[in-house]
């Protein structure tokens, strides 16, 4: 640990400077108690008085002989170095026990992290912005300037629009039942059953698949306070790998313009998963793989795979 | 790998008294014990076996089933017995049936009321079963492996597979068997007749009557076997 502080001191000129200091307390305490004997004993009162006065002379020259001395040394000592890098933070370097409180390397850790973090993010953004994972029809950026912002009619739909899709969808199918909810606003939550197998929770944004959760047929849906419970994963991997697949899936299908498109897509994907238990793996034939089912569906053509079977 | 929920903690997946989750479906078979091995010896060439294949221990489990002769028989039919089987997947409760007849889910007060009808049920007490062993998990796989004794001599092996996601049992049956087979050898297991005799077949939900209707049979098939000559000890 580089001691910043001490770089401009001579410590030799220190050591003689703290002994001058001593000196010239001592020459001055010693001009106070002669003042404090007061005259000597001699025959004449003159002489005593001549004495008293030589006495007190010396001292006061003693006094001021260390005290000059005291000058010169200070003058070689230097003055400590007045700039910090660190400002104050550097001072906290001074604390001897570095075991107990290492706040100074701890902090001097978490600096440089938080440095290679923004730089990796910055990274991180710069890569992104080339991936368009654009999900509304919103133009942003330079073209934003240029015309002014327009709401894209896709996200703004009328609740009973989006209740007519939903139910359309739901007809769709035989085995699948479509339940809508409106716990929190306008957005809408759908509870999908899939036969005996799965039940799944996708929460909508106008006609846009925001999230989704998938859990067993056997879990519970509702929450303590009987609303949808939209968070907690399920307790079975392969639901859990099955949810991942999902997300994929969500992020997959996308069509700003023609989102009931989007919906019935994802809608007859999931339905794929009705035979999760029933059907082997495309590629090794097999049923199981670590454990778990093929989970994976292809998103053309429906096909089953392992996780790590497929393509 | 947690998925941060902004807004809110994710709460462990929890039974809650209202929702309760039920269970898989289960498959109990019976594994023959390893030609010039002991029992012992045979359930932990089994242990060893899952362990191998990354199952985890998850603490032990026991099945027992007490036998009750009814008295009384007015017509010179052979009576049927009544069997009380317990289960520490369902500790507070027992299932009270008749072989291939009525049955009922009680909790463990049922035991105190039979000892109250001492006079219409004679409880066999020779006849007690019980199965005792450990359990592990594997993936969504609960596999229990235990040793049937009756009277404190050993009379074989039991070994229940329940794939917990799936209810159906006609859906995960080739699943299941596949499992089995990986770690049971090649002897394949066959389709539990409780499944098959169900009025939907193979496609009506499974629950714990099937499960201990399992148990039941292989006990029966185990006390009617004579005590193998030397396998045991």
């Amino acid at each position: 640990m580089v001691d910043v502080v001490n770089v401009g001191v001579n410590l030799d000129a220190f050591s003689h400077a703290i002994s001058g200091i001593q000196a010239l307390r001592s020459s001055v305490s010693r001009v106070f108690e002669s003042l404090k004997d007061g005259m000597k004993n001699r025959e004449t009162l003159e002489g005593r008085e001549k004495q008293f006065i030589s006495e007190f002379q010396d001292n006061l020259q003693a006094v001021n002989r260390d005290l000059n001395e005291l000058e010169r040394l200070s003058g070689l000592v230097g003055r400590p170095s007045e700039s910090h890098p660190l400002h104050n933070s550097g001072l906290l370097s001074l604390d001897p026990v570095q075991d107990k409180t290492p706040l100074y390397s701890q902090l001097l850790q978490a600096y440089k992290w938080s440095n290679k973090l923004q730089y990796h993010a910055g990274l991180a953004t710069s890569l992104l912005n080339q991936q368009s994972l654009k999900r509304s029809a919103n133009q942003m950026g330079a073209s934003a300037k240029r015309r002014p912002k327009v709401q894209p009619s896709t996200l703004v739909l009328p609740p009973q629009y989006v209740d007519d899709v939903i139910s359309r969808i739901g007809r769709m199918f035989p085995d699948m039942t479509i339940e809508l909810f409106r716990p929190n606003g306008t957005s809408a939550v759908l509870l999908v059953t899939l036969g005996k197998v799965l039940k799944g929770i996708v929460v909508m944004r106008s006609l846009f698949i925001d999230r989704t959760i998938v859990r067993g047929f056997n879990e519970n849906v509702y929450s303590e306070d009987g609303k949808l419970d939209i968070w907690t994963k399920s307790q079975y991997q392969v639901f859990q790998k099955v949810t991942d697949h999902a997300t994929t899936a969500l992020l997959h299908y996308q069509l700003p313009q023609m989102p009931d498109v989007v919906v019935r897509s994802f809608m007859t994907w999931l339905r794929s998963y009705i035979k999760i238990f029933q059907s082997p793996c495309q590629r090794c034939g097999r049923f199981l793989q670590d454990g778990l089912p093929p989970t994976w569906r292809d998103f053309r053509t429906l096909e089953a795979f392992h996780d790590t079977c497929r393509m | 790998m947690d998925n941060f929920s902004p807004g809110s903690i994710q709460p462990k997946a929890k039974k809650t008294f209202g929702g309760k989750t039920s269970m898989g479906v289960t498959c109990v078979c019976q594994v023959p014990v390893a030609e010039g091995k002991s029992v012992q010896q045979t359930v932990d060439t089994l242990h060893k076996k899952l362990e191998q294949l990354g199952a985890v221990k998850q603490g032990s489990f026991w099945v027992d089933c007490e036998t009750y002769h009814p008295t009384g028989n007015v017509s010179g039919q052979p009576s049927k017995l009544l069997y009380v089987m317990h289960n520490s997947e369902t500790p507070l409760s027992c299932i009270a049936l008749f072989e291939g007849g009525p049955c009922l889910i009680a909790d463990t007060n049922f035991d105190v009321l039979m000892v109250k009808l001492k006079s219409h049920f004679q409880n066999a007490k020779a006849h007690k079963v019980e199965c005792r062993g450990s359990r592990y998990r594997y993936c969504d796989f609960l596999i229990k492996v235990g040793t049937v004794t009756m009277s404190s001599s050993a009379r074989g092996i039991s070994v229940e597979v329940e794939y917990c996601p799936c209810v159906v049992p006609g859906d995960c049956w080739n699943l299941t068997k596949e499992f089995m087979q990986s770690f049971l050898g090649p002897s394949v297991p066959e389709l539990p007749s409780v499944f098959a005799a169900k009025p939907e077949g193979l496609f009506a939900p499974s629950d714990c009557v099937d499960t201990m209707t399992q148990y039941l049979e292989l006990f029966n098939k185990l006390r009617k076997m004579q005590i193998p000559g030397s396998n045991v000890r």
